[in-house]
């Protein structure tokens, strides 16, 4: 199942041997090797929760490993802070933004660097900048503040950071997950030119096979902490990669066919608007409406209004314009409270930060959309019995591991705490279910398993607005496709006619009529 | 840290149970008066010596006794103003001015029947005692109920709102008490007018009626916090905002509603004890120094882990220690500021204790150094 | 007049130095309510020592020793600790205002010492303010130190990939806002009233927080709301000069204080709030790490 893979002149540039890191009640990972070569781009593959992250973050000097050492060019070295790290050579830009909102690019770039040391000289760092901006290709406005910037932007900003720093190694942590499909184009195209031109190292963290494909030159791959293949991509395939990193197959859940003939509108929503918390008009006029037993899918990278639409539709964020009916009714200024008696189940993005409440017990955690429920509230009281009977229910139903109802909710992996948001909000049985990013971060058998639930809500007659980045999952469970760019939806298309070029394409800001004009 | 075979570092604790929380606040308490017997080292006779003329005169004399026994219902009535914003997540500290709102309050009634003048009473005693009560209550609720309003509608810090509202009532009380102000006594020195005889509050065992509605209220309390879906959304509301309005519940009427019981209570307490203590029965000269105990209600909160009933013992304590402290910096000739002490080192102590309570000593074996290099293949399996 | 102006510029030093520190603090993302404790603590510390020594300096270097050692240990809770950040100031308010209530006491009454002397009909803590509040605003905008500080209040995980220590530059922080706190303390009870009586900030201390959020954490601004704070803090003592008659000197004691909510209220209000939201350390009183 292996290949050695001959490293130019004998030794990889830079190696792990051994590494073993040890988390309270996981171990996170098991004796992993990794052996990288000079100027070449080096993936690692595996699903969430493989260990992937960690490994990079022992890379980058923010973990420390329990047992095993890094080696650059051959000799041992020790890697205690990213403050090592950089000296080394050795730069990460990170799933998650790393960067001052507040500030501008420049003062972005200098934090940290040598050159700040005592007074900061911001014409002469802007000069080096610049020529480093002309050297790699890579076009960004200085005085900018970040805020102010599409994702793809600040993560072009992240990397010219770390390439400022001095950085030759160049780690990236799921560098696509909030861009564009073109914006993913360039930065392949532009990591293409640092590596062949510019002989810059890129490790590649990542799930995603067509990039792995498309970019690397060896892919190692991770499952569970171990490492279970490395191989030179061109001898790979997407299947092969896949058995590795699951270790079975796993069946993708499929659309039945929609119920034929007109199905009632539930939800309707009319020249919706709202502000985002910086004060910009983040959806600018959104109009649609949601059937019964129909899902209908958003499909857009983050930022572009579709976190301000859901928040209002849950009644988290007063609109700024337009109107909210459910069945006919005027739903636009219902408190969250209301929505939840009315048949309106939410499911957010941040399980953790608002969907539960980490210190409560698993059973404390359901109570949170039933301690209005006039069947669990006799006489003021909370019938936490009943609760705790609704949660085994749960717990049984939607296959969450844990020990026993009243552990607190922050014992949970983030699977099972989304399966356990996921069974509470549906033991309402809502009729309209807002769903937003509700696999992000879980592995492909909890991802499969809330896609099968989401599934299965639609044939009961619910209508589901998911709200969701990931192209392929809308495109597998919607019925109908509204990809949204900058706060309004570019259309509202059928699933027949859901091309994924397309909606990519209009993800990214292209429009049909505009493209049909030209 | 490297023991033998063994590693020995610290983690965030993952459970804990009730009987944990118990031994923690017992620890910090036997610590702070440890530390304490520092303060009692200019006693005469040593610190041991005042030791035991401190608890001896709040626990064994029948007028020390009695007299704690007043001091504690004072310091859990502001436990529990302090407690029931604590678990919604707000920090009410403004307990001094609810506690002089409540005693204005409750002294506005005879004052409006004629203050230092009353002599006979217009209506049933009775009746004006139970309206002096409610209107201490209220004072104090409809006080908190500013700084709960602005937290809740302009998210103004809940802390600076009600330290200001304490300097403010501060000298509000002078105003009224002192230099001609409305409230002051006939003999004009410096104080409150006294309440006549039958606008007492009932005694029994003199003991005033207020004990029983604290330690009923701390029955009450647990209850609310345990079994009731409102102290559900109280608990929920304190540990996770975002979540609770996730989940339906009201961001603008909770924190409203936590500060308007939490003033009811100090306001009840500012009544207890410038109207219903025997010996006392007027807001005196110095009324600061019971705005100040008000304070060791927070700590009593704190070490009482939010629970109503736990705080009964530890109230009872602390009223015996301030009181028993005081008694003995006259006796012993210490000076003056024991209680204040023991009340700084119970909070540090506290705090001390609240780490121990997170965190716990784990026991780890340690790893083994790393293995020489080796060029081999990396991948298996 | 000229004698009030004077006053007034003094105690608005007291002020300054206490919310100036607490500003740098605030950047870099601590929060400390027991402002109050340390001026408390550096204010008592320093009359001790000044009386006992007959000497004004070791009395000012007690305040800062007190002072830093109070900030590193809130820092110690804050950062390594990673606990909550108001129940340590919190602790550290009670605490100071129970110990310097007791250690204070003996002490009671006049300092006793020659008054420190005036440069120009001004207090030399004057001077030593508007330096103060130069040097941090040089420090804060135009050095890599203070990028690192800024950076550190507003992600500092952003801050952690550049290769900064945020433990470091949070401690540093703490305890020079400690010690800031201490010398304003030192100077009420050395300088400005040289009386000794417990609790003699009478709240002070959060009136000095609740000014770091009225300057939106610019040393100018926090300079002037410092001047014009202290101003009418020191007209309500001499009403007389203004108002004469008009109510009862209490009154006019809380007034400041009463002042003081209301100006919290309205930057609160929406119209101000977006402003002031953006100003503020995006990671203020979060801990970070793990």
């Amino acid at each position: 199942m292996t290949t050695s893979v001959e490293p130019a002149g004998g030794q990889p540039f830079l190696a792990a041997r051994g590494i073993t890191k040890r988390f309270p009640g996981v171990l996170a990972l098991d004796r992993v090797d990794l052996e990288v070569d000079a100027g070449r781009v080096h993936a690692v593959l595996g699903q969430n929760g493989a260990g992937k992250t960690t490994l990079m973050n022992v890379l980058f000097g923010l973990v420390q490993p329990d047992e095993g050492a890094v080696y650059l060019r051959g000799r041992r070295v020790s890697i205690r802070s990213p403050h090592d790290a950089l000296a080394l050579g050795i730069g990460m830009v990170h799933q998650t933004r790393r960067l001052v909102a507040a500030h501008t690019v420049l003062e972005n770039l200098l934090l940290g660097h040598p050159q700040a040391r005592g007074l900061l000289n911001p014409r002469r760092a802007r000069r080096e900048v610049e020529a480093l901006c002309a050297r790699y290709g890579i076009a960004l406005d200085l005085g900018a503040r970040v805020w102010q910037l599409s994702e793809g932007e600040k993560q072009w900003v992240e990397i010219l950071k770390a390439l400022y720093l001095g950085a030759r190694i160049l780690i990236l942590d799921e560098p696509t997950s909030v861009l564009t499909p073109p914006e993913v184009e360039r930065l392949l195209a532009g990591l293409r030119t640092l590596v062949r031109e510019q002989g810059v190292t890129v490790l590649l963290v990542t799930h995603k096979l067509p990039i792995v494909m498309a970019l690397s030159d060896t892919v190692t791959v991770l499952r569970a902490g171990r490492v279970v293949a490395r191989l030179p991509t061109r001898e790979a395939t997407e299947e092969r990669l896949v058995a590795h990193m699951i270790g079975r197959d796993i069946a993708p859940p499929h659309l039945t066919e929609a119920a034929g003939g007109e199905r009632p509108a539930l939800l309707r929503v009319e020249e919706l608007a709202a502000y985002n918390d910086k004060g910009v008009l983040a959806l600018r006029g959104v109009s649609f409406a949601l059937r019964a037993g129909e899902i209908l899918g958003i499909a857009g990278v983050t930022g572009n209004g579709q976190e301000e639409l859901v928040q209002v539709l849950a009644g988290l964020r007063p609109p700024a314009g337009g109107r909210v009916l459910l069945d006919g009714a005027e739903a636009t200024w219902w408190p969250p409270l209301e929505r939840w008696r009315r048949g309106i189940g939410y499911i957010p993005a941040e399980r953790v930060e608002v969907a539960s409440i980490a210190p409560f017990t698993l059973v404390e955690n359901t109570a949170l959309t039933f301690h209005f429920d006039p069947a669990f509230t006799p006489r003021a009281l909370l019938d936490y019995p009943g609760l705790e009977r609704l949660t085994r229910e749960i717990l049984t139903t939607y296959a969450v591991r844990a020990p026993h109802p009243h552990v607190p909710a922050q014992h949970l992996s983030g699977g099972n705490l989304q399966k356990l948001i996921l069974g509470r909000v549906l033991a309402r049985r809502p009729r309209v279910l807002l769903a937003h990013l509700p696999t992000q971060g879980l592995d492909v058998e909890a991802a499969a398993f809330v896609r099968g639930r989401l599934l299965d809500a639609r044939a009961a007659g619910a209508g589901v607005l998911l709200v969701s980045e990931d192209l392929d999952e809308i495109l597998s469970l919607s019925d109908r496709v509204a990809p949204i760019y900058e706060g309004r939806l570019v259309a509202v298309l059928p699933r027949a006619e859901a091309h994924p070029e397309m909606v990519g394409a209009m993800m990214a800001g292209w429009r049909r009529e505009a493209a049909a004009r030209s | 840290m490297r023991v033998g075979p063994y590693l020995l570092t610290v983690e965030p604790r993952r459970t804990s149970s009730p009987l944990h929380g118990v031994l923690t606040a017992v620890v910090a308490i036997v610590v702070a008066l440890v530390l304490s017997s520092v303060l009692f080292l200019p006693a005469e006779g040593g610190p041991l010596h005042a030791y035991r003329v401190v608890f001896a005169y709040a626990f064994a004399d029948r007028y020390g006794f009695l007299a704690t026994v007043h001091r504690a219902i004072y310091l859990l009535l502001c436990t529990f103003a302090f407690l029931v914003p604590f678990r919604a997540g707000l920090w009410n500290i403004g307990l001094p001015s609810q506690v002089y709102a409540g005693g204005l309050a409750a002294f506005a009634v005879p004052a409006l029947l004629g203050g230092p003048d009353l002599t006979t009473p217009p209506v049933a005693p009775g009746l004006l005692v139970l309206v002096m009560a409610v209107a201490g209550v209220v004072g104090g609720a409809v006080l908190a109920a500013v700084a709960g309003l602005l937290r809740a509608r302009l998210n103004v810090n809940e802390i600076l709102v009600t330290m200001m509202l304490n300097s403010i009532f501060f000298w509000l009380v002078a105003y009224m008490i002192k230099e001609g102000g409305p409230f002051m006594s006939a003999t004009g020195e410096g104080e409150g007018f006294s309440l006549p005889s039958f606008l007492y509050a009932p005694l029994w065992a003199g003991v005033p009626v207020t004990a029983l509605l604290a330690v009923g209220a701390a029955v009450l309390l647990d209850g609310l916090f345990a079994r009731t879906a409102l102290g559900y959304r109280i608990r929920a509301f304190g540990l996770n905002p975002q979540a609770a309005r996730y989940g339906g519940i009201d961001p603008l009427t909770l924190p409203i509603l936590v500060f308007v019981v939490g003033g009811a209570f100090g306001g009840l307490a500012g009544y207890h004890y410038f109207a219903a203590v025997p010996g006392v029965y007027k807001i005196p000269g110095n009324y600061g120094y019971y705005g100040d105990l008000a304070f060791y209600g927070i700590i009593c909160a704190l070490i009482a882990r939010g629970s109503g009933v736990g705080a009964v013992p530890v109230a009872l304590l602390f009223a015996g220690l301030s009181l028993g402290a005081r008694l003995a910096q006259g006796q012993l000739h210490l000076p003056f500021g024991v209680d204040y002490a023991l009340l700084g080192l119970l909070m540090m102590t506290f705090v001390a204790s609240h780490v121990l309570y997170q965190y716990q000593p784990v026991w780890r074996p340690a790893a083994e150094p790393a293995a020489p290099p080796v060029s081999a293949d990396a991948a298996e399996g | 007049m000229l004698e009030l102006l004077a006053r007034s510029l003094e105690a608005s030093t007291i002020f300054l130095f206490a919310a100036l520190g607490e500003l740098v603090d605030q950047r870099a993302g601590v929060l400390n309510v027991g402002l109050e404790g340390l001026m408390l603590s550096g204010g008592t510390l320093a009359f001790i020592a000044a009386q006992l020594t007959r000497d004004y300096l070791l009395g000012f270097l007690a305040a800062l020793a007190v002072g830093a050692l109070l900030g590193a240990a809130h820092g110690f809770f804050a950062i390594t600790l990673r606990g909550d950040q108001v129940v340590s100031g919190m602790g550290l308010w009670i605490l100071s205002f129970g110990l310097t209530t007791y250690i204070g006491n003996p002490y009671t009454g006049p300092l006793g010492l020659e008054r420190i002397g005036t440069w120009l009909g001004l207090s030399p803590f004057v001077y030593l303010a508007v330096l103060l509040v130069g040097t941090t605003w040089f420090l804060l905008f135009r050095t890599g130190v203070g990028l690192a500080i800024r950076s550190a209040g507003e992600h500092p995980g952003a801050a952690e990939v550049s290769g900064i220590n945020v433990g470091a530059v949070r401690y540093l922080c703490v305890t020079f806002g400690g010690m800031l706190a201490g010398l304003a303390g030192a100077v009420y009870s050395l300088s400005y009233n040289p009386v000794w009586n417990y609790n003699f900030l009478m709240g002070w201390g959060f009136v000095s927080l609740a000014l770091v959020f009225f300057s939106m954490w610019n040393p100018w601004l926090l300079l002037a709301g410092a001047t014009l704070f202290a101003a009418m803090w020191q007209l309500s003592l001499s009403p007389e000069l203004v108002l004469p008659g008009i109510l009862s000197r209490y009154i006019w004691r809380a007034l400041p204080f009463a002042i003081t909510i209301v100006i919290l209220a309205l930057i609160s209000a929406p119209w101000f709030r977006t402003r002031w939201g953006l100003a503020k350390p995006e990671a203020l009183g979060r801990p970070y790490g793990g």
